[in-house]
């Protein structure tokens, strides 16, 4: 993706120029003489004679700046080279030999990093005698083991691509590699890093020219000439106004430059992130009834973001409801939309650039339409959530006491000797050994499954209604994944709350759900009892899902099997329905509109599919048909009792 | 933890031996460098002596390394003060504009790193961060210059230069000392702030942090207790890492507002080609700074309780 540098680059780049110009060409300008005693009257301000006024001596401030740069550009520029041409070769032989080679160079290099580099080359210009030369050799020198990490840094990535592989593998000499594939690749990040050098450098020169242990008089320096601009600032402040703002401008232009350069080798940005909107639009929601008597509704829920790259349908109208003591199973791929659905239901979804429409009803009540103050009572008192992975779920910086108290002091008002009394209970009624001692533990002390026990626990420190647990269980080892598991349904009996369980796993969902639903491409193309879905799987989706579940018959290390094809790309989803590029079963119709969802012969099994599997609509030759009376007709012709119908969210909503 | 002590011995070995070589430098013969032309011959034949200038390099390093470990840095030969007690009149002023600098730096960067994080991306982020870009581009003696010239020419509200101790007058010693940590600590404002936003934005995308959310915890109370302690971490880090800038800084500041500090003593020992005492000044202030860093990689093991341990 080309990306553009911004104005703030050329800017920066014309200013650097015309500084460079000015300085190589000072002899020919129209200028009096750097070193020219009155050349106009002593101290004067700005004038048509002399744009920028004149020093205490009569001499031309733009005559002296402009011949100054050179000794500023010239170290700058020098001393980058120097500490280059050293620097560099190293940090390619440490980064591309590695070992040994990389221990001892980098052993140096960081013995040399500690060191106040000013303070040297203080240090060592007072010894040696201030002259341009010494400045410059000293500080390329100082800058060396910068160069060194740095390219040492770029030649490792660039060493471990495929392509250095490759030419390795294909025999080419080291030298060859290196001057072909590595050296070409690592000059983007090099030249970034020159130009902030070079800012460094000409800092470093003026600091030394500041204390008068740069190049000697009269050669004009930038940081002399702010030196002895000093004593005239009360009278006569142009003089050190002139060289400052030179400086600041010529050192700003330069960290600019590599600024935006490094920028452009900074490969995160895919083109999904989202854009800032002015305000939070809400989408349009489906009308819905709010049905009595149930805990939780969640009715055409929406969640969209605004990208570079369009609109990424995250969670696209998604409805279910859940009572008490019920365990809801959300599955599909990785991407399909689940854990982004149980966010946006806690109200969780970024801010940036996000659409939301739809409700979310937690007896009765919309939480969508409550205020943040609100919103936080409940979740932290009646909806609860224990995430994928328990390594980044806790703090790692506080102990474990001090999270698991945390929501009981804030939401129950529990004073602290209470809540650690009770914190210690939780943690006992989730299965944790020695409770008391676990409270002062940091979490890295833990092993995963502790952890998600304790993740666990916080959850349930409030007595929530609903759990949503977004695959608690797949970072955790097999042995551990059971107890875990066998720990949520015992609380959910225990406090007669219900559970939404996020989860790729079909043999856990096929053991521990109520009712499923199956999301692809942000929607549900699936939804019924369990044992009914899979036992008359309709959406071929799942039938694919169902097939790609690990059997104990295989063999061990046996490659996953996986469903052939890639997820779809959010933001661009395929036209008709969203699984057809991917579907053996696909047709013409499914190229082009987007099934609704139908109900099956049983009741409260809903599935999203113009030919579904099962049934021989799949097999019934309907090209030429089109529209949902012909499916309802296809339907019908395999099934007695298979009633057909449309139901919420199932407009044409398809390309 | 032994191979840190090691590293930090070797370390110090380099460092105090690179000092020591600062002498080596010096062109033509050290003694008429340091005792000028008009030295007499017997005087170049004492400090020859002294200096143990016909013994081999490496043995009179160690020579050295001896009595400096001892305390002592031999005695100016232009003004006859033992290098050490110098250094030592000089040093507290040197850390009081040190410590005072970080506290400003720390203290501006805070609210400015959080502010930047909490509205990453929107008008407020954006003109905080392209100021500390500006902040990070400024030379510490042209931004020195300017607030002298706002402060104290034309407002005249802070003294431009000079120094009043501590044991004479506190408030005096403050406003003396105000402007040049201001000054030095502005620079570092930026990086801390630049670092801290990163950090903070970075954290605050960490799944525990949502889950703090899905706990109903309020957001402020998110970012001062759950989010800015693990960021806090890094910035501990980096006010050790910036400690060689921040004295190459106050070597200029003490220089720019007369402050009478270890700095101003090397330049103005400079000038008057004492180079003993330039040599000690070098001693003390890499010496420090190694050991400062040090003490910093023991703290950050202190605050961050995942590698405490480990």
């Amino acid at each position: 993706m080309r990306r553009r540098l911004g104005w703030g680059f050329w800017l920066a780049l014309g200013w650097i120029a015309l500084v460079l110009a000015g300085a190589a060409a000072a002899d020919l300008l129209p200028l009096p003489r750097y070193d020219e005693t009155l050349a106009g009257p002593p101290q004067s301000g700005p004038g048509p004679d002399h744009p920028f006024g004149t020093d205490g001596l009569g001499r031309d401030v733009l005559s002296r700046v402009v011949y100054g740069a050179r000794v500023s550009l010239g170290v700058g520029v020098g001393a980058v080279v120097l500490g280059l041409l050293i620097g560099a070769p190293l940090g390619v032989l440490a980064g591309y030999r590695r070992r040994a080679t990389d221990a001892v160079i980098m052993g140096f290099n960081d013995v040399a990093l500690a060191f106040p580099a000013l303070v040297f080359a203080l240090a060592v210009v007072a010894f040696a005698g201030a002259s341009l030369v010494n400045v410059l050799i000293v500080l390329g020198v100082l800058g060396v083991p910068a160069w060194v990490r740095l390219v040492r840094g770029a030649t490792m990535v660039f060493s471990e691509r495929e392509f250095v592989a490759a030419a390795r593998v294909l025999g080419a000499r080291d030298r060859t590699v290196l001057w072909r594939e590595i050296v070409p690749n690592v000059s983007l990040p090099v030249a970034s890093y020159a130009f902030i050098g070079m800012a460094v450098a000409i800092v470093a020169e003026g600091s030394l020219a500041f204390l008068g242990l740069s190049v000697q008089a009269p050669t004009p320096t930038w940081g002399g000439l702010i030196n002895e601009g000093r004593p005239l600032m009360e009278n006569a402040p142009h003089v050190v106004l002139v060289p400052s703002v030179v400086m600041f401008l010529t050192v700003l232009a330069f960290n600019l430059l590599g600024d935006r350069l490094r920028a452009l080798t900074d490969v995160r940005q895919s083109g999904l992130e989202p854009v800032r909107r002015r305000r939070a639009d809400r989408l349009p929601a489906q009308p819905h009834h709010v049905e009595e008597g149930v805990l939780l509704q969640v009715a055409d829920l929406r969640t969209h973001f605004t990208t570079v790259r369009g609109t990424v349908r995250a969670v696209d109208g998604v409805s279910f409801t859940l009572e008490r003591g019920r365990t809801l199973a959300i599955v599909g791929e990785s991407g399909s939309g689940k854990s982004m659905l149980i966010r946006s239901i806690l109200g969780l979804a970024p801010d940036a650039g996000t659409l939301r429409g739809g409700s979310v009803y937690l007896d009765g009540q919309d939480l969508t339409e409550l205020d943040g103050e609100q919103l936080r009572r409940i979740l932290g008192t009646r909806l609860a959530a224990v995430f994928q992975d328990p390594m980044t779920a806790l703090n790692p910086v506080r102990t474990i006491g001090a999270q698991v108290m945390e929501p009981l002091t804030v939401h129950l008002g529990m004073k602290r000797g209470a809540a650690r009394a009770r914190a210690a209970e939780l943690l006992a009624s989730v299965g944790i050994p020695e409770p008391a001692r676990a409270l002062r533990r940091y979490p890295h002390q833990l092993s995963g499954g502790m952890r998600q026990r304790v993740t666990i626990a916080m959850a349930l420190s409030c007595g929530p209604d609903v759990l949503f647990a977004d695959e608690p269980t797949t970072a955790l080892d097999v042995t551990v994944q059971d107890q875990v598991l066998r720990l949520i349904r015992r609380q959910r009996e225990e406090r007669h709350m219900a559970v939404v369980l996020v989860s790729h796993d079909l043999s856990v969902v096929a053991e521990w759900a109520d009712e499923v639903i199956v999301m692809y491409a942000g929607k549900v193309v699936e939804r019924g009892p369990a044992a009914t879905l899979f036992e008359r799987t309709r959406m071929p989706y799942t039938e694919a899902l169902l097939r790609a579940v690990p059997k104990l018959t295989d063999p061990a290390h046996h490659p996953l099997r996986l469903l052939p094809g890639r997820p779809p790309d959010l933001a661009a989803p395929p036209s008709g329905c969203a699984f057809h590029p991917r579907c053996p079963y696909a047709r013409e119709r499914c190229t082009q509109e987007e099934p609704p969802l139908f109900q099956a012969e049983v009741p409260d099994h809903l599935y999203a599919c113009w030919y579904p599997v099962g049934t021989g609509a799949g097999v019934v030759e309907t090209s030429g048909i089109s529209g949902t009376a012909e499916a309802l007709k296809a339907a019908e012709t395999t099934g007695a009792d298979e009633t057909t119908d449309a139901i919420e969210g199932a407009d044409s909503r398809g390309r | 933890m032994i191979l840190r002590l090691v590293r930090l011995l070797l370390v110090l070995l380099v460092v105090t031996f690179l000092s020591y070589l600062l002498l080596n430098l010096l062109p033509g013969d050290p003694t008429t460098q340091i005792l000028g032309l008009s030295a007499s011959e017997e005087a170049r034949e004492q400090l020859r002596r002294e200096l143990s200038l016909d013994d081999p390099l490496f043995t009179r390093y160690l020579a050295w390394l001896g009595e400096l470990v001892a305390g002592d840095l031999g005695t100016s030969y232009t003004t006859s003060v033992p290098v050490t007690e110098a250094l030592a009149e000089r040093l507290p002023v040197t850390l009081e504009l040190l410590v005072a600098a970080q506290l400003v730096a720390l203290g501006l960067a805070l609210p400015i790193g959080v502010a930047a994080a909490r509205r990453a991306g929107r008008p407020l982020d954006q003109v905080l961060t392209a100021l500390s870009f500006g902040l990070l581009s400024t030379p510490v003696f042209v931004l020195g210059v300017l607030l002298i010239l706002v402060f104290a020419v034309k407002w005249q509200v802070l003294p431009a230069t000079g120094w009043t101790p501590i044991s004479l007058d506190l408030g005096w010693n403050l406003t003396s000392v105000l402007l040049p940590a201001v000054t030095l600590g502005c620079a570092q404002t930026a990086v801390y702030a630049r670092l801290l936003r990163t950090d903070l934005i970075a954290t605050l995308q960490e799944d525990y942090i949502t889950l703090a959310r899905a706990r109903g915890l309020s957001p402020r109370r998110i970012l001062w207790r759950h989010a800015l302690r693990p960021s806090a971490i890094s910035l501990v880090t980096a006010v050790g890492l910036n400690l060689g800038a921040l004295i190459g800084g106050a070597v200029i500041i003490e220089t720019l507002f007369g402050l009478p500090g270890v700095g101003r003593l090397i330049v103005d020992s400079i000038f008057a080609r004492d180079y003993l005492t330039v040599q000690g000044g070098v001693v003390l202030i890499s010496v420090g700074y190694v050991l400062v860093n040090f003490a910093v990689d023991l703290v950050y093991v202190a605050v961050d309780p995942r590698i405490r341990r480990a």
